[in-house]
């Protein structure tokens, strides 16, 4: 050792010290003690992710069980940045496979640098079919064979090109009452929500309840996704049958007649079920995003039957004598001379045609429309006081509270109304004028006279399934407006005139009915009534010993005629003869045969 | 001298700890690249690396280790050409070209440099031992060493070229460098750092700047790398995480966790006590590496194993120091623990020669039997 000196390398040996205290120091300020702590709190908050995870949302099925809203797998196609060595074999394959993408959109894309904090994926399509997946699949894995991992830049390739599965909204049916299932806005990332119809007045039920979930990104600590409970299944009270039936009648009717719109309820008396809601036009709820603007006009509702209010004309007149009847004040052979003119609060009322029609009987009175008659029967038998309490027990102005999104209501003005009623109110409104109403308004309260006087809740849900359970949910009397009694008289009544009225377009073979047509002016913006332009409407019901639907029929501006008895009516009878046929209703004879045995 | 006897004096101790610390390293990479598809197959590789190093160090030792300073000159001359070479033609990775590729492996001359620089060294102050230390002594050895670290300084890779000015400095040190001298450069080097600083490339820069003024807001950048390091290390605690299982290794919060970072890593899983005893180790091999260059039969290897132990303490310190913060982030690596076949297979050989030196020591059979 003489020739290094002893010193130095005690120095050093020092030095070595030296620097293990600090390192330790250091350690010891670092792992124990509150610092610890902190950083332990920290590194933790680094290691999970908090994330709300949504239930599969609710099927809706008809009333016997057909899929009319379910959830299909569809994939969302992207492209990892980092693992692609090819932009043009990529752009050039998936734009001839998908119309939708651009070869240079595509290019672009993939052109784009790696960066794992900003750009490291891109979605370069967010709803690719089953099929389309598949075929890009079958391509990915034909190149990589040839070209392992798309290491070589020159051939073809489709590394980096993922998708990931994921639920949309389906519609089997496409159009099939696409007004009463409403749609879901699947196509909004991140805004996806039930709009209209039933998705949008059960979103909450359809949706389930979204969980809060603590994930760690630990891959030894993962755990599966829990199962959550999918959101309520709905049944509705919609018969997929007669509802593909009505729409069909209807949409041949319209391409007549040239109508605006056109309204078809079917709806079961005795229980307030919509067996069938059908308007037109209407969307494929599956292309919700361009049909809202395209196919449905401006300013027109989603779905006429409920959220559309008009002046319903001659099929109040139901109301009217229902009314008069129940109160006691007429009786279907009470006799009217008909002059041809009324002159009431400063107007004279005529009839349809400007003809006198002489002596008629209340039957007679309903079986040509006469607004004179009604007028008569409003003013002076009945009375604005009962009048009015007899609207009111109907629920006009009111809304019926359906099930299904956006009702809409139009307020009615009664004598209370001192700065909107006047007393020539009364006598318009006895014909169904000066009054606003929904078609499923009329419904419920005409309803009534079709289920002995008791007044049904009108609903399009039956029931539905939540967490492996059914809830069904149960018919309701809204109120009883007139007697029973009452309302077989009116049914009776209405039943002649359909058999007896010279143009009877409304009459089945096989079936005694009761029905009314309807008439009325549409007012313009400046509150005076339009020329030339009508809602033509028609109300039936039957078999009129025992109704089983009522089907409700509007059609809004029909071009091809103005009346309610030539537009309207003729459209009741196919469908009615389809939902005997489909509801398994045996013509009159039989059934008394039935029951007389 | 007999076969028997060279075994004899053959320090297992030192192999010992060697070899725990690469297996404690191997097992370490393998925690830390779990998951990681661009570096999956490093832990076998550095197996491999380290099953190869093994062999090296029995050649080493095998071979005397004087023949190394009759081949001094060639040595010194093929590791300056080996840098310019990668200078004029080496292939840029990270920005900067380090790597010499041989068909299947690559080669970092830098890390060859760090070896052929100890025993160069060793040689020119072994030769010199009796001579006056005076200024034209310090100069040349001066010149030797700067001819080398010029090369290594543009590629640029700073912290290789201070571990070789450092390693010179000590083994000028050690060869009894006067006081005088010694506070005279000292001065100079504060003054050189200083004037330098404006020519140092623009990401050295920062980093010196981000360790003195650390910004409280940087999350993802500048300091990035060390807060990281720092709560890994505060997650391990007293006991640590367990192997495997430290969220911010596993989660790849930690970022180079398999080289400069694989201190902080082994903090997380291993806590406060895992570290100490790795430390405690390192510090063993250091403290067998002096005691050969204290036995040693003559200055040459007295120095040679001298300089071992720098090299090994230096890097030692400054990345464990870097994962402490204590000192600015250079891309240091933890010595037979981190990622790095080069540097794996150089600090292997090194230990070879410290055993070739340890085994032919003076021992006291021989002073007694002269």
């Amino acid at each position: 050792m003489k020739w290094l000196s002893v010193s130095r390398f005690t120095f050093l040996g020092g030095l070595l010290t030296l620097f293990s205290l600090l390192i330790i120091s250091r350690m010891i300020a670092i792992q124990t003690g509150p610092v610890a702590e902190e950083l332990n709190n920290w590194a933790k908050s680094q290691s999970y992710e908090r994330r709300i995870v949504y239930p599969e949302r609710g099927k809706i099925y008809d009333r016997w069980g057909h899929l009319l809203a379910g959830n299909k797998i569809v994939y969302e196609l992207g492209l990892e940045l980092r693992q692609h060595r090819n932009p043009q074999s990529i752009a050039l394959t998936l734009s001839s496979i998908l119309p939708s993408l651009k070869y240079e959109e595509v290019l672009a894309a993939a052109a784009m640098p790696y960066d794992p904090a900003k750009s490291a994926y891109i979605t370069l399509s967010q709803f690719v079919d089953e099929e389309t997946k598949q075929k890009i699949e079958t391509l990915k894995n034909e190149y990589d064979q040839v070209n392992p991992g798309g290491k070589n830049p020159n051939l073809p390739s489709l590394n980096g090109v993922v998708w990931t599965p994921k639920l949309i909204r389906f519609y089997p049916e496409g159009k099939l009452a696409a007004n009463v299932l409403g749609f879901y806005t699947y196509a909004n990332i991140g805004q996806e929500t039930g709009a209209q119809g039933v998705e949008g007045y059960y979103n909450t039920l359809l949706a389930g309840r979204p969980k809060e979930m603590v994930l760690p990104f630990d891959p030894y600590e993962m755990q599966a996704l829990p199962d959550i409970p999918p959101g309520a299944d709905l049944i509705l009270t919609i018969d997929r049958e007669m509802q593909a039936a009505v729409e069909k009648i209807l949409d041949r009717a319209m391409e007549k007649n040239g109508a605006k719109s056109g309204t078809v309820i079917v709806y079961q008396p005795e229980t307030g079920e919509i067996l069938a809601m059908a308007t037109n036009p209407r969307i494929d709820p599956n292309r919700y995003g361009s049909e809202l603007t395209t196919v449905l006009p401006k300013n027109m509702a989603y779905n006429n039957a409920v959220s559309t209010v008009y002046e319903p004309g001659s099929v109040f007149k139901v109301l009217t004598m229902a009314a008069a009847i129940d109160a006691g004040v007429v009786t279907p052979d009470t006799t009217f001379i008909d002059t041809g003119g009324y002159s009431y609060g400063g107007y004279v009322f005529r009839n349809w045609n400007q003809g006198a029609w002489g002596e008629q009987t209340m039957t007679g009175c309903m079986q040509h429309s006469l607004n004179v008659c009604l007028t008569w029967v409003a003013v002076e038998k009945l009375g604005k006081g009962k009048f009015y309490e007899y609207m009111e027990a109907f629920g006009i102005g009111h809304r019926t509270n359906i099930d299904l999104a956006l009702e809409g209501q139009f307020p009615f003005s009664t004598p209370l109304d001192s700065n909107t009623w006047q007393s020539v109110n009364l006598a318009t409104n006895s014909f169904g004028q000066g009054v606003a109403v929904t078609p499923i308004q009329m419904v419920q309260a005409i309803g009534a006279i079709a289920n002995d006087g008791k007044m049904m809740w009108p609903h399009v849900v039956k029931g539905y399934i939540q967490d492996g359970r059914q809830i069904n949910i149960d018919p309701l009397v809204v109120g009883t407006p007139v007697s029973a009694e009452t309302a077989r008289t009116i049914t009776k009544m209405l039943t002649i005139t359909l058999e007896e009225e010279s143009f009877s377009n409304a009459s089945v073979p096989g079936y005694s009915v009761a029905g009314k047509t309807g008439t009325a002016q549409i007012p313009g913006e400046d509150g005076y009534y339009l020329p030339n332009a009508t809602n033509a409407s028609f109300v039936g019901w039957g078999p009129s010993d025992d109704p089983k639907f009522l089907v409700y029929i509007w059609f809004e501006q029909p071009k091809a005629d103005s009346w309610g008895s030539t537009i309207a009516a003729p459209v009741f009878p196919p469908i009615f003869k389809e939902l005997v046929r489909i509801g398994n209703i045996p013509p009159d004879d039989i059934r008394s045969q039935l029951s007389g045995r | 001298m007999r076969r028997t006897e060279l075994w004899r004096h053959f320090d297992f101790w030192l192999l010992g700890a060697v070899v725990i610390l690469s297996v404690f390293g191997v097992v370490m990479i393998r925690s830390v690249i779990a998951g990681n598809i661009d570096l999956a197959g490093y832990d076998r590789r550095q197996a491999i690396f380290a099953a190869i190093g093994l062999a090296v160090i029995l050649i080493t030792t095998l071979i005397d280790y004087h023949l190394w300073s009759t081949l001094a000159q060639p040595m010194y001359i093929v590791v300056v050409a080996l840098l310019v070479v990668i200078f004029l033609t080496g292939q840029a990775r990270f920005g900067a070209a380090r790597w010499l590729s041989f068909g299947i492996i690559d080669i970092q001359p830098a890390e060859l440099a760090k070896i052929a620089m100890i025993m160069v060294l060793a040689d020119y102050f072994a030769r010199n031992i009796h001579s006056e230390k005076n200024l034209r002594w310090i100069l040349r050895s001066f010149a030797m060493t700067a001819a080398v670290v010029v090369w290594i300084l543009l590629q640029p890779n700073l912290s290789t070229s201070i571990v070789i000015m450092v390693m010179w400095a000590s083994m000028l040190w050690i060869s009894g460098l006067p006081p005088k001298y010694l506070i005279i450069f000292l001065l100079l080097a504060i003054v050189a750092a200083g004037a330098l600083f404006p020519f140092l490339e623009q990401y050295q820069q920062e980093r010196v700047i981000n360790f003195i003024f650390p910004n409280p807001n940087a999350r993802h950048g500048d300091n990035y790398n060390v807060e990281q390091a720092r709560i890994t290390i505060g997650d391990g605690g007293l006991l640590g995480q367990g192997y495997g299982s430290g969220s911010q290794v596993q989660l790849r919060f930690l970022k180079v966790r398999h080289t400069d970072f694989i201190f902080a890593a082994m903090a997380e899983e291993f806590g406060f006590v895992g570290t100490v005893v790795i430390v405690g180790l390192l510090v063993f091999v250091i403290i067998r590496c002096l005691r050969a260059a204290r036995l040693a039969a003559d200055p040459y290897g007295s120095l040679i194993a001298y300089g071992v132990a720098i090299l090994i303490f230096f890097q030692t310190s400054v990345n464990i120091g870097v994962n402490l913060n204590i000192i600015p982030v250079t891309g240091l690596t933890l010595p037979f623990i981190s990622y790095g076949g080069s540097s794996l297979v150089t600090l292997y050989f090194a230990v070879g020669l410290v055993e070739s030196v340890a085994a032919r020591r003076k021992t006291t059979e021989d002073i007694t039997g002269a």
